[in-house]
């Protein structure tokens, strides 16, 4: 239970649930920009996992650690976005499925 | 009582949202969509005791790190994905099938650990007061802090090696 009143399975079950959506997403779209915005999306889950437990706990080292998540975050869809923009230049398309030069 | 009632609320919204991000078959269309979940989820982080984060999820994800693929999406005119009409069966269903395992394990999972509660320390004074947590950013988490800014740097430099055309200067 956290000072507001919220349990923590409430929290745990929305994280779970917009983990596993994000999960669907990574695994079902084509788009390689779909499939790096649902892997945001699970990273948005653990940390509402992460500000759950840390509100229960009375402790502030989970927003500590959220912090670094989001800059992190940061950082990679930088370095992904590029990544697609120098794919996209090489074959034309971002389609996962078309891209099989390391397939076998 | 209330805290309860619209954190579930914003989290439903935010849910719902992924969803319709997950569906929607135009990336753009999909990055407008997790652009409200996270406004959503950061109503929940506010309520959670935690508005900093929340600050920063609408000014660096929702503000920085969406529109920058944004950005992209527009910049490479990616297509809206074509439904397959031959279709691949069993990777549909050995996706589904995993997505189903997953969650099972992943609630499984919560529904152990959720209950215990470990003895919560003192109750920290007013969520807004940011003081205590900058003294513990920069005293305790100051080397990770400066690992940090050397991260972005390093990603900022990889991301326009990345992106130059080749034999450009």
């Amino acid at each position: 239970m956290t000072p507001n009143g919220i349990p923590i399975g409430d929290v745990l079950l929305a994280s779970a649930a917009l983990f596993t959506i994000g999960l669907a997403g990574a695994l079902l779209r084509r788009n390689a920009i779909s499939i790096f915005l649902s892997i945001e999306l699970m990273m948005n889950a653990a940390n509402l996992a992460i500000l759950g437990y840390a509100s229960a706990l009375h402790s502030l080292e989970g927003q500590i650690v959220v912090f670094f998540v989001i800059a992190i975050a940061a950082a990679e869809a930088a370095v992904g976005l590029a990544i697609f923009v120098a794919l996209f230049r090489h074959t034309e398309t971002i389609d996962v499925n078309k891209i099989n030069l390391l397939k076998w | 009582m209330t805290a309860r009632f619209a954190f579930d609320a914003a989290m439903a919204l935010a849910i719902l949202f992924a969803g319709v991000m997950v569906v929607h078959r135009h990336p753009v269309k999909s990055v407008l969509a997790l652009v409200v979940s996270f406004f959503a989820l950061a109503v929940g982080y506010v309520l959670l005791s935690a508005p900093l984060i929340a600050a920063i999820q609408v000014i660096v994800y929702a503000g920085a790190i969406l529109v920058l693929f944004l950005f992209v999406l527009m910049l490479l005119n990616v297509p809206a994905e074509v439904r397959q009409t031959p279709g691949r069966p069993i990777h549909h269903t050995l996706s589904a099938g995993a997505i189903v395992a997953f969650a099972a394990a992943l609630l499984a999972v919560f529904r152990s650990y959720g209950a215990s509660s470990a003895p919560p320390g003192p109750l920290p004074a007013n969520p807004a007061d940011l003081a205590p947590l900058a003294k513990l950013l920069f005293s305790d988490h100051i080397l990770s802090f400066e690992a940090l800014s050397i991260l972005l740097l390093a990603a900022l430099v990889g991301a326009f090696a990345l992106a130059r055309r080749e034999g450009s200067p």
